[in-house]
């Protein structure tokens, strides 16, 4: 049930209506058709411009900058997806995005979850500076770190790889991933570790059978940011992976522009379809957007 | 048990209250090993990457046949900096900017949550649809806003013209005032998702229990928003407060694409100043310089925002 | 169940980890010392699309047909100057030996040249390989007396004009600033056309390119004979004001400051412009049916000047030219290549199959090439003029220029503070002590 006064303070209004309110049930069902009809034009308004970028994917280059601009395709065409992976190769660099992206995701997840555990709840020394110091490891600009790193890749020989990327993906969505996961660690409640302790459990249980599982928004949070982060680079993935085995759909992407031209259609049709694996990722995880901690596993 | 719940919720700091003891040792070194895997692939990628950038900060660089070559020369690098007119500039710009968006973005990414907050049917796609203005590649996003603000075949111009709001078209790129403002929306249409997902993810740490009390107590729609919802959504505010500046600073793609810094130097972010020293004129000194002033900047205002988001009045009813 | 889920994911990632550092094949293993005389020798191209039609395929069938010894293998890089510039100093002053050859613009000898990102070809090449180029590309292509790029393809700016509007108007094609002016106003007040005049005046490299076409037809220079920069001079304020007054009169839409070569383009094929200053890709854009409105309506002539000067106008230098790593490690074979790629078949195909404007003089004043298309027929009669691209401190120049050129245009500053602003960045951007 959708209340909106219960949506405003933060509440997900999920107690039954009481003897007062079932007496005008007609004024629930206005209440929470008003909160679809928010929802559904807050999502309209965030779709707009992607809205327009789709459309022009299905438009010929010569109505792409017609004036006035067309809101609908008048000849619908699916040129613009065939020069992106027929003439282009994109196939390939979806390919790549995927492998690197999924497996820098994957380690993240594992690596932070653990470290973030480890940082929110047990006895360790120098919380606050390792915090502050992988804050600025995260702030560091990437212009002033690609000039070393492709020396280091450089003589490790790993330049045109898949570790070349994943690797320092890795490394710099993890201060991220780890902020992210304490955050929401920190927020559980210590009942919960020392209710499991007095059961009898050792930490390895604690973790992945209690702690873990009410957690999932923190991992799925984390998981989305590295995935969308490793999913959309551009520069490293420019610099390190020239070879067109081993490119990615950002380079690829900025590949089909020419010096004087910055085919549009083409481009779009790359990336509506590049949007596409991050969608389904996120629709086969949404079980882990919402948490646990309210289906009772609090008690007082 | 009362030292327990002192410790339930707990702000920035993170520092449990478990007493010493011969346990908490072994906790420890389990953490310890726990933490090792992250650490170690951090440090190792990112250490001789980001010494070697302070380094190159401190001397003065030549690019030789054979390498790089140092020159050490201390603080010669920042003094170029700081006497720079332009940096001045550049960080003006940067500040405002980061100020003006993550506030916007704070506000509606919070709205957005609170809306995603409800256990409708479809909010996995809802949650799906919210997320993709994040998952467009930068620069692909930058050139969609350049086209859909372009000042004769842009879309806006078309639809605000049809809705007769504007006579005539609207020189969006092109203007000073306007031109920042566009970037700013481009900039709030994408990163919004963002906050939404840590401000979401946050909301659904407080328990239903507290709001029954509220609503028991009698606690009006704003009174459980502000005694309930904001005090322990703080540490999720904090975070994407901290990371929406960080990323902020960063400013790069946006500008580069849709107005090159322009019109003149109003748009100009710190990020490109840095970006056009090291690789247009290969200043690799003064160029890491900026850089590293970046990261100070951030930090200490990641500080202050840290501390200020502490010392809110807010109290925890259970 | 979430258990499981997690130790399955454990798995994986360990897996995927182990299986991509093992799999991936690495590039840069070292390849044998000892090269066998008949063993083919790849050399790695580094380059952007030029046509999109198969130019550089073309010339590598040509070249391997005449070295039976050497494969050249493409390494595609985006055709954008800035990124591209900033890959390739990455990786060059990282010491790498990939590239081999590297495509790269006019304006990178200075750079290049000064951070040992590029092999001095006078140092590997006798004098009489540098005589078969057309004047002033060579020079284009030097710094401090050492020429670091051997010249590809040329391009200069044209002045693209609609044929249908000027016989509509009874008006000949101009050969002034001021007719063209003139021009555009008449034929958008007889509402023939939406917009008059367009060009490129975003805040961009173009503008500079732009701008010292109008420089010069003023008569004017970026530095003096001693270096010393002379934005405020006369002949400045005369180019720039022109420039704003476009905008100012309507003969140009104010859109152009945000206009680069893409936007220009754009409005012209809509058909929506009744002039259009652009390179020579032009002609062929404008030509092509699924790009243009205006197929068999364009015609094309060299920029005009200001009344009173005579003759043809400035246009400004662009396109590429061939650099070698410097630490590559077939330098033999590389200047094989440049030799082979520079010379007449190479370029006399270029020109003929792909429309690219030669570099090489022979080709270029070949009557068989003129006859070709309009562009290359008037190439000759253009005026060439450089961008003051023989500094290390170039990208600081231009920017000065184009940032305080594209502010007067905007109406942000007036035209005199703008040059004069301009002047006083361009004496701070000699030194090498300056952000």
């Amino acid at each position: 049930m959708s209340d909106p006064a219960a949506i405003l303070s933060g509440g997900k209004g999920r107690k039954p209506p009481s003897p007062r309110e079932s007496m005008s049930r007609r004024n629930v069902i206005v209440k929470k058709t008003i909160g679809y009809v928010v929802l559904v034009l807050m999502l309209l308004v965030i779709i707009a411009p992607f809205y327009w970028m789709v459309v022009t994917s299905f438009k010929g280059n010569l109505e792409i900058s017609n004036i006035p601009p067309t809101l609908f395709p008048h000849h619908p065409i699916l040129t613009q997806y065939e020069q992106a992976f027929g003439v282009y190769g994109f196939g390939v660099y979806f390919r790549n995005s995927i492998i690197v992206s999924v497996s820098a995701t994957i380690v993240v997840i594992l690596f932070a979850s653990l470290a973030s555990y480890a940082i929110a709840r047990l006895p360790i020394r120098g919380k606050a500076p390792l915090m502050v110091g992988l804050l600025a490891i995260s702030t560091f600009p990437q212009v002033a770190v690609i000039s070393p790193l492709f020396i280091l890749l450089e003589r490790l020989g790993w330049l045109n790889s898949y570790q070349a990327l994943i690797i320092p993906y890795v490394a710099f969505n993890l201060p991220f991933a780890i902020w992210v996961m304490r955050t929401y660690f920190v927020g559980i409640p210590k009942e919960l570790d020392e209710a499991a302790r007095v059961d009898g459990a050792n930490l390895f249980t604690t973790i992945f059978r209690v702690i873990l599982p009410l957690a999932t928004p923190g991992l799925f949070t984390g998981g989305v940011f590295t995935f969308v982060a490793c999913w959309t680079e551009f520069f490293f993935a420019l610099t390190f992976n020239n070879d067109t085995a081993f490119r990615t759909i950002p380079v690829g992407i900025a590949l089909f522009s020419g010096q004087f031209t910055i085919p549009y259609g083409t481009i779009f049709a790359g990336s509506t379809v590049a949007v596409a694996p991050i969608v389904i990722l996120v629709l086969i995880f949404q079980k882990w957007v919402v948490a646990g901690l309210t289906a009772g596993a609090v008690k007082g | 048990m009362a030292a327990s719940t002192d410790c339930l919720i707990k702000g920035m700091e993170g520092e449990t209250c478990m007493r010493v003891s011969k346990l908490d040792r072994q906790y420890a070194m389990a953490g310890y090993i726990m933490m090792a895997p992250a650490l170690l692939v951090i440090a190792l990628v990112t250490i001789f990457p980001i010494g070697y950038s302070i380094w190159m900060s401190l001397n003065t660089i030549q690019s030789t046949f054979t390498g790089f070559s140092f020159t050490f020369s201390g603080l010669t690098n920042y003094a170029i900096v700081f006497a720079n007119q332009q940096f001045w500039q550049a960080l003006e710009f940067t500040v405002f900017y980061a100020i003006v968006t993550v506030a916007v973005e704070l506000v509606l990414g919070l709205l957005v949550a609170l809306a995603l907050n409800q256990p409708i049917r479809g909010r996995g796609v809802a949650v799906a649809v919210m997320l993709i203005p994040w998952t467009l590649i930068t620069v692909i996003s930058a050139q969609m806003w350049a086209y859909i603000y372009n000042g004769i075949y842009g879309v806006l111009n078309y639809l605000l013209m049809q809705l007769h709001i504007i006579g005539a078209p609207v020189l969006w790129l092109g203007t000073a005032g306007l031109a920042t403002f566009a970037m700013m929306v481009a900039d709030i249409w994408k990163t919004t998702p963002f906050v939404t997902m840590i401000l979401l993810a946050g909301l659904q740490l407080i328990p239903e229990d507290l709001y029954e009390a509220a609503k028991i107590d009698g606690a009006s729609v704003w009174k459980r928003f502000w005694h309930v919802t904001f005090p322990l959504l703080r540490p999720s505010l904090g975070l994407a407060t901290l990371f929406r500046i960080l990323q902020a600073f960063g400013l790069f793609d946006l500008p580069f694409v849709l107005t090159g810094g322009g019109p003149g130097t109003s748009t100009t972010s710190i990020a490109m100043l840095a970006y056009r020293a090291i690789f247009n004129d290969g200043d690799y000194g003064p160029g890491t310089a900026v850089a590293v002033t970046t990261v100070g900047i951030v930090i200490i205002l990641a500080l202050a925002s840290l501390k200020a988001l502490r010392t809110q009045v807010g109290e925890v009813e259970s | 169940m979430k258990k499981n889920r997690m130790a399955l994911l454990a798995v994986l990632a360990t897996g995927m980890f182990a299986v991509t550092a093992c799999a991936s094949p690495s590039q840069s293993a070292a390849a044998p010392m000892v090269k066998k005389a008949s063993a083919p020798v790849t050399i790695t191209w580094s380059s952007g699309t030029v046509t999109g039609t198969g130019l550089r395929k073309t010339m590598i069938q040509l070249f391997e047909k005449e070295n039976p010894g050497i494969k050249v293998q493409i390494l595609q890089q985006p055709t954008n100057t800035d990124t591209t510039r900033a890959t390739l100093s990455t990786q060059i002053s990282g010491g790498s030996t990939s590239p081999d050859v590297f495509m790269g613009d006019v304006i990178w000898p200075g750079q290049f040249g000064s951070q040992h990102l590029a092999l001095p070809l006078n140092k590997y090449l006798p004098k009489s390989f540098f005589s078969r180029f057309a004047p002033g590309l060579v020079d284009g292509a030097s710094y401090q007396g050492n020429v670091y790029g051997a010249p590809w393809y040329a391009d200069a700016g044209f002045l693209y004009y609609r044929k249908d509007l000027l016989q509509a108007a009874h008006l000949p094609v101009p050969t002034t600033w001021e007719q063209v002016q003139a021009d555009s106003l008449k034929l958008v007040k007889m509402h023939k056309v939406k917009y008059g005049f367009v060009w490129e005046g975003s805040d961009y490299e173009g503008l500079t390119c732009d701008w010292m076409e109008y420089l010069s037809d003023a008569g004017g220079q970026v530095f003096n004979a001693k270096g010393q920069p002379v934005m405020d001079s006369s002949a400045a304020v005369k180019a720039l004001s022109f420039m704003r007054g476009l905008i100012t009169s309507g003969a140009s839409p104010a859109a152009v400051t945000t206009f680069q070569e893409p936007q220009a383009m754009n409005a012209f094929d809509q058909g929506d412009a009744a002039f259009l200053r652009n390179w020579d890709y032009a002609w062929s854009n404008s030509q092509t049916p699924n790009q243009s409105r205006v197929v068999g309506k364009v015609g094309v002539v060299p920029l005009p000047t200001f009344a009173g000067q005579g003759g043809t106008g400035h246009a400004c230098i662009g396109g590429w030219d061939i650099y070698i790593n410097p630490h590559s490690k077939h330098i033999a074979q590389d200047l094989k290549f440049i030799e082979f790629i520079t010379g007449y078949q190479a370029e006399y195909t270029m020109a003929s199959k792909f429309s690219e404007i030669p570099t090489n003089y022979a080709v270029q004043s070949d009557p068989k090439v003129k006859d070709l298309n309009p562009v290359l027929a008037i190439v000759s009669k253009t005026h060439l003029v450089g961008r003051p691209s023989q500094t290390p401190y170039y990208a600081k120049v231009s920017q000065a220029i184009y940032t305080n050129i594209n502010a007067a245009l905007s109406g942000q500053v007036s035209v005199k503070s703008a040059l004069a602003q301009a002047n006083s960045q361009l004496k701070s951007a000699g030194s090498s002590s300056s952000l």
